[in-house]
């Protein structure tokens, strides 16, 4: 008896002694393969997967102090970022689509990302122009500028507006969020619908004329 | 740890003779059409990997070609409309049949022991369906496919408001970008994004064949189980539609408007409004939790019938998740649902529904312990019941 007892010892001894270089190995593999299908992880970092992963944008000219001299004027606008993707040519032109409006009453800006990320710091606080992302942030799709809010109501799910909402509003096709621009402690708060925060915002400063869009607060898939 | 793992090795040999991937042994079974679904799986499985490896030939997957290559598959390629079409319709013809066997084999209880195995191979091949097919209609390259592929890239993401919530390394460990970023390859919707769709889209019907393959080398069962009369009359069928209601193309893909409104594929479209109810971190563990609960449906499922009436609770379970399957998919289709309205609806529907499946169940299983001891032959049990 106790000499069988000794050959099983020693037959899971050796399937041990062999069996962990082997895991070893195939553990030593795991990094290699994450990074051919995403060249740009660190070696050996598989926990921090969104450090290489920023979008870098233009400044680009989002409208005229002309285009939107009364109250709901809007524009839509295209702010381009370069992506990373992993193809070889390692990055791609995505658009992010843009939208500025006039409104009524002054609000607060939601600037409070640009500082940690784009070390520039806002000089404007309160203003009645304001550039939201069109990038809705629920699941990504675009959403439109809706001047009409009955509008809102008849195509995007029956929702309708308290009395003190009922002007412009913002409307995603796709799952039928709800943001209201004017909102005067919240830009964008969703009014409807299952986005879970409002539009992410531009970052503008006046230039003579012009409403230059600078940075656009980072998250969400191009 | 050896006898768990003894005990599970005998669970598994107690059951994999009588594991079915396409109904391979009920052959007896086939006058009645609902045993010929899984032939007939097999069968517009077959054809899908024929016709999209013909449909290779002239696709292109960039996103400056893939429209004009089907454009092009479409309405000049001699034939062209034919594969394309057959592709498409016994795709649609898979998904059909991998829907209504599951439903067949949870009504008639053929998940329970020994069929444990054929019943979770059956909820993969639904899982990997599905996936074939969002990858399968990226490629087009046109809105919905676009769409499709960037919201449903999405929904991973919002597994790092989970992730986070992981003292320490939770806010390093974004484990749902991750898994959004290499199916995407990168954060934006782009070539790599196509690339890696094609190569799952594809890849996916290459290892389910080998595995296919092994099986019938391993069992000796036979491929094709069905009679020459019902392949013939599906090839036709197929011929036959892909002429009269030719394959669609849609509208070419613009990043910068979503057009309203928008709809998925057909069997996407119940889920599709489910996550126009949810907040999106539920988008993504709703269905996920769905799946397992519905792969688990063997071990949770007690009762000792097979009978639909002989288990109540999850006989009308199984009925509520395929009326709400059918009612989301009608309220997208005409576009009539209030968001607002009913989720709260929703839910005290399916409270109240499956609290009174449940005392239906308990006053079943008291009816059946009062039943004399020695219950008689089972025919004339359902008789006395019904």
């Amino acid at each position: 008896m106790s000499k069988d007892d000794k050959t099983v010892n020693r037959r899971r001894f050796l399937k041990v002694a062999a069996g962990l270089p082997i895991t070893a190995g195939l553990v030593a593999f795991a990094s290699p393969l994450l990074r051919f299908l995403k060249p740009n992880v660190d070696p050996f970092a598989l926990i921090t997967p969104t450090s290489h992963d920023a979008p870098t944008g233009q400044p680009v000219v989002a409208a005229t102090m002309d285009e939107l001299k009364s109250p709901w004027d809007f524009k839509y606008f295209v702010y381009t970022q370069k992506y990373p993707q992993y193809t070889p040519d390692g990055f791609k032109t995505a658009a992010v689509p843009g939208v500025v409006i006039r409104l009524p009453n002054k609000i607060k800006m939601p600037w409070d990302w640009v500082k940690p990320v784009f070390k520039e710091t806002p000089t404007v606080s309160e203003t009645d122009i304001v550039a939201f992302s069109r990038i809705c942030p629920h699941l990504g799709c675009i959403y439109n500028f809706v001047r009409d809010w009955k509008e809102v109501t008849a195509g995007y799910g029956g929702y309708v507006p308290p009395q003190q909402r009922q002007h412009s509003l913002m409307a995603c096709p796709c799952h039928l969020s709800i943001y209201d621009p004017a909102d005067p402690t919240m830009p964008g708060r969703v009014l409807s619908g299952p986005a879970p925060r409002p539009p992410r915002t531009f970052y503008y400063t006046v230039e003579s004329d012009r409403i230059l869009a600078k940075f656009v607060e980072p998250g969400g898939i191009a | 740890m050896a006898d768990a793992m003894g005990a599970v090795r005998e669970w598994y040999r107690e059951r994999r003779g009588r594991l079915d991937l396409f109904d391979e042994t009920m052959v007896t079974k086939q006058d009645n059409p609902f045993f010929l679904l899984g032939p007939m799986l097999y069968y517009f499985w077959l054809v899908t990997v024929v016709t999209g490896v013909v449909l290779m030939f002239w696709y292109e997957p960039t996103p400056a070609g893939a429209y004009n290559s089907i454009l092009h598959i479409q309405h000049e390629v001699p034939l062209g409309w034919l594969w394309r079409g057959m592709h498409k319709y016994a795709a649609d013809g898979v998904i059909i049949c991998i829907i209504l066997r599951i439903y067949r084999q949870y009504f008639l209880g053929e998940y329970k022991k020994p069929g444990e195995l054929t019943w979770i191979w059956s909820f993969l091949g639904l899982v990997l369906a599905m996936i074939s097919g969002i990858t399968g209609y990226l490629l087009i390259w046109n809105q919905r496919a676009f769409w499709a592929a960037k919201t449903v890239l999405t929904v991973p993401v919002y597994f790092d408001e989970l992730t986070a919530k992981i003292p320490v390394i939770g806010e390093q460990f974004q484990v749902g970008s991750m898994i959004a970023y290499l199916f995407l390859g990168g954060p934006a919707v782009g070539a790599a994004t196509l690339t890696r769709f094609y190569a799952l889209h594809f890849g996916i019907s290459l290892v389910l064949l080998i595995v296919m393959e092994l099986f019938v080398y391993r069992t000796r069962r036979v491929r094709l189980n069905m009679s020459l009369v019902p392949v013939v009359v599906f090839t036709a069928m197929l011929v036959l539609i892909s002429w009269v209601l030719p394959a669609e193309l849609g509208r070419r893909a613009d990043p910068n408007r979503t057009p309203l409104p928008i709809l998925s594929d057909w069997y996407f479209l119940g889920l599709y409004q489910y996550v126009k109810y949810t907040p999106p971190l539920w988008a993504g563990l709703g269905p996920g939790l769905l799946i397992g609960f519905g792969m688990m449906a063997p071990f949770l499922d007690r009762s000792k019938g097979r009978r639909p009436l002989e288990r109540p609770f999850f006989f009308v379970a199984g009925l509520l998740s395929l009326t709400y399957w059918i009612a989301f998919t009608i309220l997208i289709l005409f576009n009539i649902a209030v968001i607002e309205r009913e989720p709260p609806m929703v839910l005290l529907t399916t409270a109240i529904v499956l609290g009174l499946a449940f005392i239906w169940e308990i006053r079943y299983r008291r009816r059946q312990a009062r039943a004399p001891a020695l219950p008689p032959p089972p025919k004339a049990a359902a008789h006395a019941h019904s």
